[in-house]
């Protein structure tokens, strides 16, 4: 029987793993549209809140996991969420190709601000690229939701854990730990892939935009349909 | 984190290149945007961006019966159950042994062939004379993949693998 240091650590290495052979092909093209749809501005503050987000949401399944110690009762209570999701996800993601490429009226979602002169505008303009950036977060939790084979993998390893801990708060401390271990073995894949897909430093980007913006609408459609036939 | 930082080098040094050299310019653009459209395709094409990119060979039907492999000179014969083996459900996995009893008791390890699922591990307990049981779950992925295989490690002995289909 592992410990419980070594059992985060394996899961660590586990989220690692999975990150750079699973995620970046499966979660890869959300985070891209992510970056994508920040035109230029810095991605790095965007995806930590992304990433913290999708985190929390995972160490709040795990202490659930390791609290009830049962990863086959939980899982069946979310699923339906899990499928809204998936569902959202792809809206998401169409909305924002299509705003990107300025197919919208809406402006680009997370990305673009309005820009006047003028004191009280400047100071607009400062509130909402905070709120615009801190929306990286929630929606890092929303889609921490999602449906995943290794997210499932490691919420196995907390309820198990859970099962064998000697109370549900100690099982669902355990439970918690285990998933922040695992989230946080993810996040150097996804932040990788957030800056290769961030072209703004391309001075002539219009073109790539307009064809990731088809891509994204392409990707949008795809996601929806999953979500429906999950 | 040395691997991320040696390729955020490499994108400094692009966008230094960027400025001076027409040619390398588009070049660096093609190279970076067929990196995201690669990304966005895999969302797309998730069996086109397996690694493994030949059907694996199912062995086994685990909903009508047991499977059975051999390693060296031991029978391995491995029992899913309840059956019809469906993913997210809680299952029971009982291996067989005939020949020579295992010095240490064996597990299984569950995944999907030529994808990375995580370690998944489902650890067995002895329930007879050659009989080892233990409890797991085969769980659910979104791109709809169904081939899933148990590898059976007898430790200082070696593995065998079964390769089935579950039911989602």
């Amino acid at each position: 029987m592992l410990s419980t240091e070594t059992i985060y650590f394996v899961i660590f290495t586990s989220g690692l793993a999975v990150g750079f052979g699973h995620c970046i092909g499966m979660c890869g093209p959300i985070v891209a549209s992510l970056s994508l749809n920040l035109k230029g501005r810095s991605v790095l503050v965007p995806h930590l809140l992304y990433n913290g987000g999708r985190i929390t949401t995972y160490g709040l399944l795990g202490g659930v996991m390791g609290a009830t110690g049962s990863f086959t009762l939980v899982t069946a209570r979310i699923a339906s969420l899990q499928k809204i999701v998936l569902v959202f996800a792809g809206i998401i993601i169409i909305v924002m190709g299509l705003a990107m490429a300025g197919w919208l009226p809406l402006g680009s979602i997370f990305g673009d601000h309005y820009n006047p002169e003028g004191l009280l505008s400047r100071g607009f303009r400062r509130l909402s690229e905070t709120k615009s950036t801190a929306t990286y977060y929630p929606l890092g939790m929303l889609l921490g939701l999602l449906p995943c084979g290794p997210v499932y993998t490691a919420l196995i390893a907390a309820a198990r854990a859970g099962m064998e801990a000697q109370s549900a708060l100690r099982g669902s401390l355990i439970g918690l730990g285990l998933m922040l271990s695992f989230g946080l073995g993810t996040v150097p894949s996804l932040l990788l892939v957030a800056k290769l897909a961030d072209l703004g430093w391309l001075k002539r980007r219009d073109i790539f935009y307009k064809v990731s913006s088809i891509l994204m609408v392409i990707i949008g459609i795809y996601f929806v349909v999953k979500g429906i036939r999950y | 984190m040395g691997a991320i930082n040696s390729i955020l080098t490499i994108l400094d040094h692009f966008r230094h290149l960027q400025a001076g050299r027409p040619l390398m310019k588009l070049v660096v653009k093609a190279t970076l945007f067929m990196t995201v459209l690669c990304l966005m395709t895999f969302a797309i094409c998730p069996r086109a961006s397996n690694a493994e990119r030949k059907p694996e060979r199912v062995d086994c039907d685990v909903h009508t019966g047991p499977c059975s492999g051999s390693l060296k000179d031991i029978q391995i014969t491995l029992e899913v159950e309840p059956k019809p083996v469906k993913a997210m459900k809680d299952l029971t996995f009982t291996v067989t042994f005939v020949g020579e009893k295992p010095v240490t008791n064996p597990y299984i390890d569950l995944g999907m062939p030529g994808m990375n699922m995580g370690r998944n591990r489902v650890i067995l307990k002895p329930a007879g004379e050659l009989v080892y049981r233990g409890e797991g779950v085969i769980v659910r992925c979104p791109s709809g993949r169904r081939t899933w295989k148990a590898k059976v490690t007898v430790p200082d002995v070696g593995a065998v693998e079964f390769v089935f289909d579950v039911i989602y």
